[in-house]
C-alpha cells in the first residue's frame, strides 16, 4: 500500500491507476510538509536551529540535491542530514518492492510498462545522489579526521556511524604512519603533532576562508564581512564570499551554495 | 663520513620530487625503501649531532640558561623538514592507494591480486609489488572501516556505495561486452553466465560493479 503522490516525492509513483493513488494519499504517511513542520518546533527569534526550514515547494529529493550541492561546496563538513537520508532510502526500497510486485503481474498494460520503467530509472538516479552525497562526505571526513575527532563540535555534524568511521581512520593514518615512519626516528621526533612556527600545523583542518558562492533563498540578515563592514542579501542574490562569513546562514538554510 | 658533501635535507626533497611525478604521471611509483631508510639514518645523525650541540651549550652556561647558537637551530631545522617530508610522502601515497581502491569499486583482492595473465583491465598491474608491508596492512583496515561503515548506514543493498558516481545514470539498461570471464551472475532476468566475447544488454545496476572491475565493457 505504499503509494505516493508524485509532487511529494519528486519521483513518479509506482501506482497502477490514478484512483488508487488518490485514496492511498490519505492514509498513508502524512505529506511531508507537514512532518518537516514537526521536526521544527516554533523557532525562538535568534536560536541557531540547524534543521534547514526547507521551503514547502521542495520535495525531499530536492533537498537531497541541494544538500549535495552544499557539501560539495562547503570546505567544511556540514551537519549530516539522517532523517532525509532514512526518509529517501525508506522510499526508494518502497518503489523497487511495489515496482518487482507489478512487474510479475501479467495484467498490467502497456502504458504501466512505461510507467515502471520511469519509475525504475527515477530510482536509480535517487541512488546515484545519494550515493554521491555520502561519498561527497566521506571524502571531506577522512580528509579532516584527526580534527574531527579531537573537536566535540565536528563530532556534532556527523552520523554515529560517520564519527566511528572518521574515528577508525584517524587511528588508521596514525598507525599507518607512526609503523612506516615515526619509529625508525630516533625518540625525540616522533610526535604527530608538532606544533612549529612558519610551518603549516600537522593536522589539517578545514579552511573556511576560501571563498564560495552563496545564492540567497530567502531574504537574508545582516552578515559581518572580514573588513568590517556588513552585507545583506536579498533574496535571489548570489554572492562570492569567505565561506565563514555565510556559514550559519548556510546552516540555517537561508542560502545555498552554487 | 662518506655523505659529508651533501647538504641536509638533499634526500628529503628527492622523496617529495618522487610524489610529484607520480602525481604529475598519475601512476604509482614503487616504495622508495631504500631513501625512506636513508634519510632515517639522516635524522639520525642530526639528532646526535643536535645531543652533542646542546650538550655542549650547557656545559658552556653555568646558571642553566641556553643560549641557543645558530648550529643547533640548523639542525632543528633539517629534522623538522625531513620528518615533514617522509610523513608527506607517506600521505601522499596513501591517497593515491585510496583512490586506486575506490576506482576498482572497492575491490580489494582485485587490486591486490597478482597480475593476471592477457587482462586488459588497467586495475590489474603488479601493484602489489610497489606497496610496502604497511601500506598493504592500511588498504586491509581501510576496507574493513569501510566496510562496517557501509554497513551501518545503508539499508543492505538499497544503495551501492561503491558505483560510481562520476556519470548519472540516463539508461536503466547498458549494453556490456564481456572482457574477462565472470561466472554465473544473477540479473533481473535470471542468472547469466557472463563468457569472454560475449554482448549483453543488462540491467546496469545488476552488473555495474562488474564494469567498474573490468570485467565488462560498455559498448
Amino acid at each position: 500500500m505504499a503509494h505516493y503522490d508524485d509532487d511529494g516525492w519528486g519521483m513518479p509513483a509506482a501506482g497502477p491507476s490514478r484512483a488508487r493513488r488518490d485514496t492511498a494519499m490519505d492514509v498513508d504517511d502524512p505529506p511531508l510538509v507537514a512532518r518537516a513542520a514537526d521536526d521544527e518546533p516554533a523557532r525562538a527569534p535568534r536560536r541557531v536551529d540547524f534543521r534547514p526550514p526547507p521551503p514547502s515547494a521542495e520535495t525531499p529529493f530536492e533537498q537531497l540535491l541541494r544538500h549535495w550541492m552544499n557539501e560539495r561546496h562547503a570546505p567544511d563538513v556540514l551537519h549530516a542530514q539522517e532523517g532525509l537520508l532514512a526518509r529517501l532510502l525508506d522510499h526508494i526500497k518502497k518503489q523497487t518492492d511495489d515496482v518487482a510486485l507489478l512487474r510479475a503481474d501479467p495484467d498490467s498494460s502497456e502504458d504501466e510498462h512505461f510507467r515502471i520503467m520511469l519509475v525504475q530509472t527515477e530510482a536509480e538516479r535517487a541512488r546515484f545522489a545519494l550515493r554521491a552525497y555520502i561519498r561527497t562526505r566521506l571524502h571531506k571526513i577522512e580528509k579532516y579526521a584527526r580534527y574531527i575527532v579531537e573537536t566535540p563540535e565536528m563530532r556534532e555534524r556527523l552520523t554515529q556511524a560517520e564519527l566511528e568511521h572518521a574515528q577508525r581512520y584517524a587511528a588508521l593514518t596514525e598507525s599507518h604512519f607512526t609503523r612506516a615512519v615515526l619509529d625508525a626516528l630516533p625518540e625525540e621526533q616522533r610526535g604527530l603533532d608538532d606544533n612549529v612556527p612558519f610551518m603549516p600545523p600537522m593536522i589539517s583542518r578545514p579552511d573556511k576562508t576560501r571563498a564560495v558562492f552563496a545564492h540567497a533563498l530567502v531574504q537574508c540578515p545582516p552578515v559581518h564581512l572580514p573588513d568590517g563592514s556588513s552585507m545583506e542579501m536579498e533574496r535571489g542574490q548570489i554572492s562570492l564570499t569567505p565561506y565563514h562569513v555565510i556559514e550559519q546562514l548556510l546552516a540555517r538554510g537561508e542560502v545555498e551554495l552554487v | 663520513m662518506s655523505s659529508s658533501a651533501r647538504q641536509f635535507g638533499e634526500l628529503a626533497t628527492q622523496l617529495v620530487t618522487e610524489s610529484r611525478r607520480s602525481s604529475a604521471t598519475d601512476t604509482l611509483l614503487k616504495y622508495n625503501d631504500v631513501l625512506v631508510r636513508q634519510i632515517v639514518r639522516e635524522q639520525r645523525q642530526l639528532e646526535a649531532l643536535i645531543q652533542a650541540a646542546m650538550a655542549r651549550l650547557a656545559e658552556g652556561s653555568a646558571d642553566g640558561e641556553l643560549n641557543v647558537t645558530p648550529d643547533v637551530l640548523l639542525y632543528q631545522t633539517a629534522i623538522l623538514r625531513n620528518k615533514r617530508c617522509l610523513l608527506a610522502y607517506h600521505a601522499h601515497r596513501v591517497e593515491r592507494l585510496k583512490d586506486m581502491y575506490w576506482a576498482v569499486g572497492g575491490a580489494l583482492p582485485l587490486l591486490l591480486a597478482a597480475p593476471a595473465a592477457g587482462s586488459t583491465a588497467a586495475s590489474a598491474g603488479d601493484v602489489r609489488a610497489k606497496l610496502s608491508p604497511h601500506e598493504v596492512d592500511f588498504l586491509r583496515a581501510y576496507n574493513d572501516s569501510l566496510r562496517d561503515f557501509r554497513a551501518d548506514v545503508l539499508a543492505g543493498e538499497e544503495l551501492d556505495l561503491f558505483a560510481p558516481i562520476s556519470r548519472p545514470p540516463r539508461d536503466l539498461h547498458v549494453l556490456v561486452r564481456v572482457v574477462r570471464d565472470c561466472g554465473v551472475i544473477q540479473t533481473e532476468v535470471g542468472a547469466i553466465d557472463f563468457r569472454r566475447g560475449q554482448r549483453f544488454l543488462v540491467r546496469r545496476s545488476d552488473v555495474e560493479h562488474l564494469i567498474v572491475q573490468g570485467y565488462l565493457e560498455e559498448v
